[in-house]
């Protein structure tokens, strides 16, 4: 998933700068304190062993191996903003010692690997590890479920924005740069829908060994808190810490929609010009639109994505509700 | 992939061929800039002779910096599947030449980074990044996990060693659960022993008078002959840059 320099078109690679500049920005000034000598050295050391986690290959058919990628790993172990930071400089490492992954798309290989991966993971993890501590402790098959579940995805969706991405560079450069969507698209997800299952199996079976052996080096629910005080309260729920995720990896993937829609109509507009039709006049008037401008957007899908999740718990609530009143005896 | 660059070395430490040859004892900033500059104009070459010519630079640059070419040249391999994947499918869509071109375009953009890696001491390039007023917490953390990298690593192939004396051969696929297993628990072990390493390591560091940064103790100066491969690097990188802007007006 390194993307190499020359791969993407310029203005792909320049919004990944951007991004990843702005992030991490702001990951640095939420662990500030945290990032001071004496955690230096941890972070350090935890970035060199998921470094060297990653030699170690698994077999995923037909003669090819993959290996972890440990996003998820990291953000399980040490919080989200911590594995952000040893992400980076994995990368960064690989990218100057290794010459694996370029310089301008570097941006870009952070996005995906150091942002996406360890906030997809670290969301997933966190919702389905609320859900399945509702009705007690969950056993160490349940657990591993969960972890595994929040690797496969991290992988999933860190290839979904990579194959974005190449895809929106071809759309963009009229095939000067990136890979065609009906190519990108298949062949990224098909193959890594493949690795993150080696991806999860190696996380759980990490997870379940630090958990037995080791339990006091997963820091990342008690050093989250700390990184936030004055948000403590909105993030300790486990719900909330996977709606910011998903709301940040949204805001994130959200200017590939803008570049890519630059280019063209969506399907509907098209056919509805191929038949000769236009839009007429709507019915009902909504105070908000999907947004013309990239914060409109963002407000919009925002929005969207809290109602839909409000309206989903009110209804789970009830059905819930329902359910305690029948089996009351 | 990795392994592939580790194992690629064949040398105990990365960067150990800098000091072999004339671009190792190069000053670090120089090489960074120029190669940096050339990079970045490169990736944005659209015009196919243009491309051409920035990969004629690049290969020009790995003969000339005398770094063992099948060493850079295992490097690249790593890189390959991408660049193949990305080439093949332009040459499908867009014709031969389009494919060429990205196989060329993005070539010329890893070459030069290669010889960069492999022609630099690590150590000097974090320090030249830091010289760069690239932020102290970056380049420490980059000085910190490299020299963390080297123990882990001998860590895990002793780890490698002790699995196959007890006759473990690797995992066979995704479906061999004892073979997974393994290979996690060792990824495990390799953790727990990093985190038991944390604190002595920083108490190491205390000792030898570590405070926030590490603080490059070697010197450098830049020289008539660093100013020479830096700005020569860019002059090439601006005269095609300037051709570029012409073909596309």
């Amino acid at each position: 998933m390194h993307i190499p320099d020359g791969l993407m078109a310029p203005v792909v690679s320049l919004v990944g700068w951007i991004e990843f500049l702005v992030v991490f920005a702001a990951v640095l000034l939420l662990s500030g304190k945290r990032i001071k000598e004496r955690s230096l050295p941890r972070v350090a050391i935890l970035s060199a062993g998921i470094f060297v986690a990653q030699m170690l290959n698994f077999p995923i058919g037909g003669g090819t191996t993959g290996h972890l990628v440990g996003g998820a790993l990291f953000a399980m172990i040490s919080g989200p903003t911590i594995a952000v930071i040893g992400m980076t400089v994995v990368l960064l490492i690989q990218g100057l010692m290794f010459g694996d992954g370029g310089i301008t798309a570097l941006g870009l290989n952070a996005i995906n690997m150091a942002v996406i991966a360890p906030l997809t993971g670290w969301g997933i993890y966190s919702l389905l590890n609320g859900l399945s501590a509702r009705n007690g402790a969950p056993g160490n098959v349940v657990k591993g479920v969960v972890v595994g579940a929040a690797a496969w995805a991290s992988v999933f969706v860190a290839a979904a924005a990579c194959a974005g991405e190449l895809a929106v560079s071809y759309a963009v450069s009229s095939g000067t740069y990136g890979i065609a969507a009906t190519v990108a698209v298949p062949a990224m997800l098909g193959v890594h829908a493949i690795i993150g299952i080696g991806e999860a199996f190696i996380t759980a079976g990490v997870m379940a060994y630090l958990w037995s052996v080791s339990p006091g080096s997963i820091t990342s629910a008690n050093l989250d808190r700390k990184t936030l005080p004055g948000l403590r309260g909105a993030i300790s729920s486990d719900t909330a810490r996977a709606a910011i995720a998903i709301i940040i990896v949204f805001a994130l993937t959200l200017p590939l929609y803008f570049l890519y829609s630059s280019q063209g109509k969506d399907g509907l507009e098209k056919v509805m010009q191929n038949a000769g039709t236009a839009e007429g006049k709507p019915m009902i008037s909504t105070p908000f639109g999907y947004g013309q401008d990239y914060f409109g957007a963002l407000f919009a899908g925002t929005l969207g994505f809290l109602a839909v999740a409000l309206v989903a718990t009110a209804i789970l609530k009830l059905v819930r509700m329902r359910t305690d009143r029948g089996t009351e005896p | 992939m990795t392994m592939a660059h580790i194992g690629g070395h064949g040398r105990t430490h990365l960067g150990e061929y800098a000091g072999d040859v004339w671009f190792g004892r190069l000053d670090a900033r120089a090489k960074l800039v120029g190669i940096f500059v050339f990079v970045i104009v490169s990736a944005v070459l659209t015009d196919f002779g243009l491309v051409l010519v920035s990969l004629a630079v690049a290969l020009t640059l790995v003969v000339a910096s005398r770094l063992p070419i099948f060493h850079l040249a295992r490097m690249y391999l790593t890189a390959l599947p991408f660049i193949l994947f990305a080439s093949v499918s332009v040459f499908l869509f867009g014709g031969w030449e389009r494919g060429i071109e990205m196989w060329a375009r993005t070539s010329a953009c890893v070459l030069p980074l290669l010889v960069l890696a492999a022609g630099t001491e690590t150590f000097d390039l974090f320090a030249g990044l830091r010289r760069l007023h690239v932020p102290a917490v970056i380049t420490t953390l980059l000085m910190l996990t490299q020299r963390y990298i080297l123990l882990l690593s001998e860590e895990l192939s002793r780890m490698s060693i002790a699995r196959k004396a007890r006759g473990f051969r690797g995992a066979r696929n995704l479906l061999d659960r004892y073979g997974l297993k393994v290979l996690a628990f060792t990824a495990g072990m390799v953790l727990v022993r990093s985190f038991d390493r944390a604190d002595d390591i920083y108490e190491g560091l205390k000792c030898k008078g570590f405070r926030q940064e590490m603080t490059p103790w070697r010197r450098s100066k830049v020289a008539l002959k660093d100013i020479l491969l830096a700005s020569g690097l860019a002059a090439v990188a601006g005269v095609l840059l300037i051709v570029q802007l012409g073909v596309i007006a």
